[in-house]
């Protein structure tokens, strides 16, 4: 037995170092290392199959790691002493027993650790379903799932909150819900939060850090803002040679892309009115890509990252 | 621990099953009683081995009967035992639950312990369920019969608190099998076929084989009926006549032949449970 490490003023972390996982012949998840910073909202990215659930799972001592190790706050979750006070997690394919009431589902994991039915009737409060989590959970809607399991999720009060693809399934009120949820969680809660989605747009607005993966492999790791680069405006003018050279002289930094000009270091207003001072009429004025929309658009579009989940023959799972 | 149990416990208690299976135990234990007692009892005599009549109540003593009828649903009664066992742990792949019980309980070993103590519980308040129903349906047709209904009340107690013990081993072995067999319906489907058809089968295949013809009462149905000591003070050939095994287990060795199955079991689920990938 070690001595567990003192908590941190600054909250719990959780750090992945060296995790591979193995299924028969399929690597799904491939000498994986980072960190997560406590306090903070971080993005798990990826493609479909990437090895984000898998990830999550060996996090949670649902799934045996072949090597490397899962740890938050520095111990496996099997170690924690009460592990839905540490950490809340939200997975997808979480089951609710057909002929329990969403709200039964809820005490029956609150016992486990003690926790009073006021807490259930809380969260219910809180998640915004107290009176349907009082139906049988067979007939729930997607959006009452995945409430419910985020409802379940906050059971402990943990100060880690896991969560798979939360907004899988929702409608875009759902999802607007979701966001703000879970802003408040980090902000002014304080919470560490691990969130996991296929899609970039869904999470870029809410997390601060992120890590992609892609083939089971790191594929990028960073603040959002570090990865989003400076951003870039399109420009086409009818002279491109002319504007770049006023642009530059304003202090620009001025490439040639695809029959225009990729400007970075000021908004589109700015180059517009620019343009405008010096005699180019402006045929095209958009903002471009971040670099991490890119990266992803790249990762997720590739055949070799194609969603390994679905692939036939003898190298699935 | 004990926090664990009752999240279990709880889990029983807010499904359907809860109210559903006690009442099924009832009545098919009536039931199955109310038959025995119409049998022994209300028609009171059947032909013998060479051909005169028995009459049981002479020829056994009243407490027999009294005994033969009350538990005259007793294989009914295990084989539903089974299923609560089973229905532990399958029903939580069943219903992909299994997720959330182990965020709840990460350390299996605890859950496993957890899973069995609360099996235990829930099969002995349902076996009590079942018993109250043998009584009542069995105790219908003794009246009928003129038949005392407790003719020996310390000694129908102690088949009652057997017959309440064998039906918790049921359960346990139950469990162990659901652990072992994550498909719900596959698990009931082997558990209820072993026990109705392979393991008959098996017994009278074993006859005909010399060496091996005693191994069938080391076989769960036969060491139930053993644990049960039905046949107490009855004279051998009788109670073959009645359907008793020949050269049966005492009471004691029946009880640990099922314990032993108990432990096999739980000690299989505990084994495989701490292993498995839950994706």
């Amino acid at each position: 037995m070690t001595t567990p490490p003192a908590p941190s003023p600054l909250g719990t972390g959780i750090s992945v170092r060296g995790l591979t996982k193995t299924f028969g012949s399929f690597t799904a998840v491939d000498d994986l290392s980072f960190e997560v910073a406590p306090a903070r909202v971080t993005g798990f990215l990826g493609p479909n199959g990437a090895g984000k659930t898998t990830t999550l799972r060996m996090l949670l001592g649902l799934v045996r790691p072949t090597s490397g190790e899962a740890l938050i706050g520095g111990r496996r979750y099997a170690d924690l002493p009460a592990p839905m006070g540490t950490v809340g997690a939200a997975l997808e394919a979480t089951g609710f027993h057909p002929g329990r009431s969403g709200r039964n589902h809820l005490r029956v994991l609150a016992a486990s650790h003690g926790i009073p039915d006021r807490r259930v009737d809380e969260l219910l409060e809180l998640v915004g379903i107290p009176a349907a989590a009082r139906k049988k959970a067979g007939g729930y809607s997607m959006g009452m799932r995945q409430r419910l399991g985020l409802a379940a999720a906050l059971l402990g009060d943990p100060d880690v909150l896991l969560l798979d693809e939360p907004a899988n399934g929702l409608d875009p009120e759902g999802i607007r819900w979701m966001r703000g949820f879970m802003r408040h969680l980090a902000q002014e809660q304080g919470k560490t939060v691990l969130v996991s989605s296929h899609l970039l747009g869904e999470v870029e607005q809410t997390v601060e850090d992120v890590v992609i993966i892609a083939n089971g492999r790191m594929a990028r790791q960073g603040t959002i803002d570090e990865l989003r680069g400076e951003p870039a405006v399109l420009v086409r003018v009818a002279d491109p040679a002319g504007l770049a050279r006023v642009l530059q002289e304003a202090g620009l930094d001025v490439q040639p892309e695809d029959g225009g000009l990729r400007v970075t270091g000021a908004d589109g207003a700015c180059i517009g009115e620019a343009a405008h001072a010096a005699g180019h009429p402006v045929h095209e004025l958009r903002p471009l890509r971040t670099d991490l929309e890119r990266l992803f658009l790249e990762l997720t579009e590739s055949p070799e990252h194609r969603n390994r989940n679905l692939a036939t023959g003898t190298e699935a799972a | 621990m004990i926090s664990l149990v009752r999240a279990e416990l709880r889990k029983y208690f807010t499904t359907r099953l809860s109210w559903s299976m006690p009442l099924a135990m009832a009545v098919l234990g009536g039931l199955f009683a109310a038959l025995q007692g119409l049998f022994l009892a209300v028609i009171g005599e059947f032909p013998g081995p060479d051909g005169s009549m028995i009459v049981p109540a002479e020829a056994f003593g009243e407490d027999v009967v009294a005994r033969l009828v009350y538990t005259g649903g007793v294989q009914i009664g295990y084989l539903l035992a089974l299923v609560l066992g089973i229905l532990s742990m399958s029903g939580e792949f069943r219903h992909k639950t299994i997720t959330a019980t182990l965020l709840a309980a990460p350390r299996r070993g605890q859950l496993i312990a957890a899973k069995l103590a609360s099996v235990a519980v829930i099969v002995a308040v349902n076996s009590v369920a079942f018993t109250l129903g043998s009584v009542v349906g069995g105790g219908l047709t003794l009246a009928l019969g003129d038949a005392s209904l407790f003719p020996d009340p310390a000694g129908l107690l102690a088949t009652f608190a057997r017959m309440i013990l064998v039906l918790v081993l049921w359960g346990l072995m139950g469990f162990g099998l659901g652990v072992l067999i994550t498909n719900q319906v596959v698990a009931l489907f082997v558990g209820v076929g072993v026990t109705l058809l392979v393991e008959p089968l098996l017994g009278l295949g074993l006859t005909f084989v010399e060496q091996l013809a005693d191994a069938s009462k080391f076989f769960p149905s036969q060491a139930s009926m053993s644990a049960l000591d039905l046949f107490a003070g009855v004279d051998p050939g009788m109670a073959q006549s009645l359907g008793g095994a020949q050269d049966a287990l005492s009471w004691g060795w029946g009880t640990l032949v099922l314990l032993g199955y108990a432990a096999f079991m739980a000690a299989l689920g505990w084994l495989l449970t701490s292993r498995r990938d839950v994706a």
